[in-house]
């Protein structure tokens, strides 16, 4: 069998996305025009949805549109065609994140993967262990504010001293191994 | 007495404690019981689905199936729980293929999805099965005068399709009337306040952070009001950082529509989790006696 | 004696032939079926040759039934009925089996559709042999019209046909004629005052001796067929004399009350109580708008009574009925405009200065509220930037699919018009340039060429919550500025929102009252979207204009003239031929129980008190066989689709292709198992 193009890989991705699929995009950019991160992103999503279907895998996996998708959803609702865009910077994460291909100053790719590993631990997520996730890649400015804004919380009470868990931890791994490779999620 | 399966999520154990003691305060006022779902887990935040979807789901799936149990409706506090576990109680309800899947790991806790409840946001279950009637018969001191900006974030009403309020919503206005309060109109109260972009894309958070707070104040907004821990979190707590990176001056408190509405009901504000701001709340002290 | 069966199947190009083994089921046919004396495949078996061909089998070889497998009957059943006819054979012997439609084109896997080919074949011949020959009644063919609405597709179907010597009814909903049309400045792209062409042929219209102008009226209730509708119009009472009214005016200029006009100036302006839309009404007889004036709030007032020179003002008229026989008629009732509403991140209705099309379009008029003056909703300042937002409501999955189609080209007219008249800047937000007809890309050049700016790219929202220096006490368009990938935030004075045109809000409800269908958005459905795009699947009843699809004003012009010349056709052609597919009630085995009466859909049936039986109108009757299912007595037969009939071409298509086995045995075998 042809090996499937990266529109086909990314569609089968989006297989659990209610909304149509990227091939009826009109390029008409709702999205783009919506997304309050726009701005910072190095390619549109519209455009993201046009390389795609030209095939452009590396110069895709090679943006970072995706990787400041907040997941607010405006794009998704206000799409005249229905594709749900949102759902497929989601996908666009997921497949960078299986082919550990980002561009490495990113900070998301590496932030959700300590996370996800947190929870596969304990059941809930705890703050100050991801700190480090992000916290090494900030300048000495960003790093003061961010530990300036953490020691208020901590004075405030609002930081946890424990790392939560839940009771049936064990029941909770077993699951979690029946739906992905144990050696890939601790 | 209307009782619902309540998942506060991992944020209002401790980072929004305030939303939780609130949440719990005000309830018991309105005839709402909440009965916490014992040994939730995580919903999977963002970050969940950017690795793996189906995990994803068989996380949240785990929530319902222990709602299920019981036989109640799911009540979310936090607009990422809500918005996860609704839509995968949504497509694992279409998609039995997806819930059989599922079904099979969650046999190792003993546990089964059949998708027979509803999931809910706290402010659904306020403003829609309360509703502004009922609440304001509970107020004893209305925050006459006070201006609120009703901040409604964006996984209250994104992405469902269903929702004919989805870009003109009006409920939380109406909430805010109902105690008294005036909410004023301002034109961001849909958009995004950056989510998990605080941590990973730190800049770009901080002016969306900007632009809102900017819209809240230009319209004379003496406070916001959230319905989200992590909307309260990137506009309260990061404020100061705003402050610093773009040369602004802000000192906008941001706070629960629960403790507002505790306050409404004469709900002395320390069992509300008052006091725990960063930012302080000010303009809510002639309210709390 | 056994009927001699030909059975003809058409390649169809190769829209069959390419996915159904023609030549072998020609074979097989010939072979397998029973009573099938001639079975032959051709390429194209509706050209003259292949038509030729039939006929010569029916002369020389003595064919008693024929079956033409190939494209749906909807196309060519009337083609082969025409050459049995031809060659002496009963027209109603005719059989088509649709294997392009329901095989070829919707079956990929060529063996299947072969084998389904066949199956469709069998019940074709074995229905086809219990035929019986019909004779279709010829009814004569009533030379009046009625033309439902006066926009103007109605307008040129009406003068149309009134100029060629026939009697017109002309319906208008509203209480003057003139449409949308009359609400526009200037049309593109020649920029032709919308006026100066349309109000001679509204006069025309008023003056005509062969019009019957019914303004202000609506159709009630249609009943009858090709050749012979009977129509009841509700003439809606004016609360004014229009025999004594001579038009002057003067009952407006004295009435005291001031009415926001929502419908004609699109909310832009005002009107008195006692109004006509615009100055050039026609007619140019007032109505009272019974709902504003104070005479029927307060029972004082009077001011019109008082002041009418005629004594004109009738404040006791009520809604009067007239009936009128006709024998055709043309649907042309328009279309209503997308409410911009539904989109609230577009502000309309909340932000003051983003105007509809509509609006915008009064708003250009020399006669409309503002006198022609391109300003803000203060109705003073002139804006210095205007963005135009295209595909408003149109080319949407929430809202409409379709292309509006008039949009990009009115957004270059309104463009022209803005920087005719003001210094502004003006912006074209479009997802797509759309200019596909004569003049029309020239006109968009000539924009480009005035320094219209161009932004490819649909709006997302229309907000006025500053970010940038700049862009306070504005209107801040957001839009991805596609070709060069960035978002762009533009600051103007002033949006105009190109609204969607889409169906009148009623037309489901007038398409059922006159027996058409509507497609999925609710446009009237044409009888063949190239070949035959004024009829309808009710012979009598023609469509044009925007009602049948969103379309310009010269397309509309083209097709309510079109209309026009087919129903004179069936005019000069004075009878009509009816399908003698109808029901017939047998008398005896009626009980008089009147169940189908209330059932028949087009009150075709009718209870004879004398006889205590029930009666088929055949002339009424459309063949439906609503009745004939629900006879309790099974008392009523459909011609042409009776038990017999019916059942036989299940059987037909039952029939086990694939085993090769014959239907002689399979009956044989089905006769010795007792049923």
């Amino acid at each position: 069998m042809a090996k499937p193009s990266f529109s086909d890989e990314i569609a089968n991705l989006l297989y659990a996305a209610h909304g149509n699929p990227i091939k009826t995009c009109i390029q008409c950019g709702t999205c783009s025009g919506t997304c309050p991160v726009a701005d910072y992103m190095d390619h549109t999503p519209r455009r993201i949805i046009g390389m795609i279907m030209a095939n452009y895998k590396d110069e895709v996996l090679a943006s970072n549109t995706f990787w400041y998708c907040a997941s607010c959803y405006h794009c998704t609702v206000r799409c005249p065609a229905q594709i749900d865009i949102a759902e497929l910077m989601y996908a666009l994460k997921r497949y960078s994140i299986w082919k550990h291909v980002y561009p490495e100053e990113l900070i998301g790719p590496v932030f959700s993967e300590t996370f996800v590993k947190t929870i596969v631990r304990s059941g809930r997520s705890y703050e100050p262990i991801l700190a480090p996730a992000y916290m090494f890649s900030f300048g000495v400015r960003e790093f003061l504010q961010e530990a300036i804004t953490a020691t208020g919380l901590m004075l405030k009470g609002r930081v946890p001293i424990l790392p939560p868990r839940i009771k049936r931890l064990e029941n909770f791994k077993r699951m979690i191994s029946k739906v992905i490779p144990v050696g890939e999620a601790s | 007495m209307k009782e619902y399966a309540y998942f506060p999520g991992c944020s209002l154990e401790k980072i929004a404690l305030s939303y939780h003691l609130s949440t719990i305060e005000t309830s018991k006022k309105v005839g709402v019981e909440l009965k916490e779902l014992e040994d939730w887990n995580c919903c999977g935040a963002t970050a969940y689905f950017h690795v793996d979807e189906l995990l994803a789901y068989t996380l949240c799936a785990r929530n319902l199936a222990m709602a299920e149990q019981e036989n109640l409706d799911l009540v979310a506090p936090c607009s990422a729980c809500y918005k996860n576990s609704y839509f995968t109680n949504l497509h694992l309800k279409e998609d039995p293929d997806l819930a059989d899947h599922i079904n099979f790991a969650l046999a190792e806790d003993n546990l089964h999805f059949s998708g027979n409840i509803a999931v809910k946001h706290l402010i659904e279950v306020f403003a829609q099965d309360v509703g502004p009637e009922e609440i304001s018969t509970k107020v004893s001191k209305p925050l006459d005068g006070l201006k609120v900006a009703p901040y409604y974030g964006c996984q209250i009403l994104r992405p469902r399709k269903d929702n004919e309020e989805v870009e003109q919503a009006e409920f939380f206005e109406d909430l805010l009337s109902a105690i008294g309060a005036e909410p004023v109109p301002y034109a961001l109260k849909l958009c995004c306040c950056g989510g998990s972009l605080i941590l990973t894309s730190r800049r770009a958070a901080l002016s969306m952070v900007r632009n809102l707070l900017q819209n809240a104040m230009d319209s004379g907004a003496a406070l916001i009001a959230t319905a989200c821990p992590l909307c309260q979190v990137n506009l309260e707590c990061y404020q100061s950082q705003v402050n610093q990176e773009f040369g602004t001056q802000f000192s906008m408190p941001v706070m629960y529509f629960t403790q507002l509405l505790g306050l409404a009901f004469g709900i002395p504000a320390k069992r509300l989790g008052i006091g725990k701001e960063l930012v302080s709340a000010t303009p809510l002290s002639s309210y709390i006696k | 004696m056994s009927e001699k069966v030909g059975v003809y199947i058409c390649h169809c190009g190769t829209n069959i032939a390419g996915v159904v083994d023609v030549e072998a089921v020609a074979k097989w046919a010939g072979k397998e079926l029973e009573n099938v004396v001639i079975s032959r495949d051709y390429k194209f078996m509706c050209s003259s040759l292949g038509q030729e061909m039939i006929e010569g089998d029916i002369t020389k070889e003595g064919l008693t039934r024929v079956v033409v497998a190939a494209c749906s009957p909807h196309l060519h059943e009337k083609t082969f009925r025409r050459a049995c006819a031809n060659a002496g054979l009963n027209p109603y012997l005719c059989q088509m089996a649709s294997i392009r439609e329901q095989v070829s084109w919707v079956v990929e896997d060529k063996e299947a559709a072969t084998e389904k080919a066949k199956a469709m074949i069998a019940a074709a011949v074995n229905r086809v042999q219990l035929h019986e020959e019909l004779e279709p009644t010829v009814v004569p063919v009533n030379p009046n019209t009625i033309v439902v609405g006066a926009g103007i597709a109605g307008i040129q179907a009406s003068l149309e046909l009134a100029d060629a010597g026939h009697v017109v009814y002309l319906v208008e909903r509203e209480p003057s004629i003139g449409g949308h049309m009359a609400q526009f400045d200037k049309t593109f792209p020649t920029l032709d005052c919308a006026a100066c062409i349309l109000t001679p042929k509204m006069s025309d219209v008023g003056a005509h001796p062969n019009i019957n102008l019914l303004s202000y009226s609506e159709v009630e209730e249609i009943s009858g067929y090709v050749g012979n509708f009977t129509a009841r119009i509700k003439k809606k009472t004016r609360y004014v004399n229009e025999e004594a009214c001579t038009g002057c005016g003067i009952c407006i200029e004295k009435c005291p009350k001031r009415v926001l006009d929502d419908v004609f100036e699109a909310g832009l302006g005002m009107r008195k109580a006692i109004y006509r839309p615009f100055p050039q009404a026609v007619p140019n007889i007032p109505v009272i708008d019974r709902e504003n004036c104070i005479y029927y709030k307060t029972g004082k007032c009077k001011a019109c009574q008082l002041f009418c020179p005629t004594e004109a003002i009738a404040f006791e008229q009520e809604d009067t009925y007239i009936d009128i026989n006709v024998g055709n008629v043309i649907l042309a009732t328009g279309f209503d405009l997308f409410d911009c509403k539904t989109i609230p991140q577009y502000g309309y209705g909340r932000l003051a200065n983003v105007f509809t099309s509509l609006e915008f379009e009064r708003m250009c008029n020399a006669t409309g509220p503002t006198e022609g003056k391109i300003v803000l909703r203060d109705g003073v300042t002139e804006p210095k930037s205007v963005v135009i937002v295209h595909c408003v409501g149109s080319r949407d999955q929430r809202f409409n699919p379709y292309c509006s189609s008039i949009c990009c080209m009115a957004a270059l007219k309104f463009g022209h018009l803005v920087m005719e008249r003001t210094d502004a800047e003006v912006y074209s937000c479009y997802i797509d340039m759309r200019t596909p007809s004569k003049g029309y890309e020239e006109f968009y050049n000539r924009l480009l060429e005035e320094g219209m700016h161009f932004i490819r790219g649909k709006v997302a929202e229309v907000t006025d919550a500053p970010r940038f220096p700049g862009e306070e006490s504005k209107l801040i368009v957001q839009v991805e500025d596609t070709l060069i990938g960035k978002q762009r935030r533009i600051p103007v004075d002033m949006v105009v929102l190109m609204a969607a045109l889409q169906p009148r809000y009623d037309a489901r409800d007038v398409g059922l009252k006159f027996g058409i269908s509507c497609s999925m958005e609710g446009w009237f459905t044409e009888r063949h979207p190239k070949l035959d795009p004024v009829a309808t699947m009710t012979e009598g009843i023609f469509i044009a204009g925007v009602a049948q699809g969103p379309k310009d004003i010269p397309a509309a012009v083209g097709q309510g003239a079109a209309a026009a010349a087919r129903v004179q056709g069936m005019i000069t052609a004075g009878e009509v031929l009816i399908e003698p597919i109808v029901a017939t009630i047998h008398e005896e085995k009626c009980s008089g129980c009147r169940i189908c009466n209330t059932l028949c859909p087009f009150n075709a049936i009718e209870f004879l008190e004398d006889k205590e039986v029930s009666y088929i109108n055949a002339a009424l009757c459309k063949g439906c066989g609503t009745c004939v299912a629900a006879c309790p007595a099974q008392a009523i037969t459909g011609a042409h689709y009776s038990n017999e009939q019916i059942f036989a071409e299940i059987e037909g298509i039952l029939f086990d292709v694939t085993s090769g086995g014959d239907l002689k045995a399979l009956r044989a075998e089905q006769e010795r198992v007792p049923a």
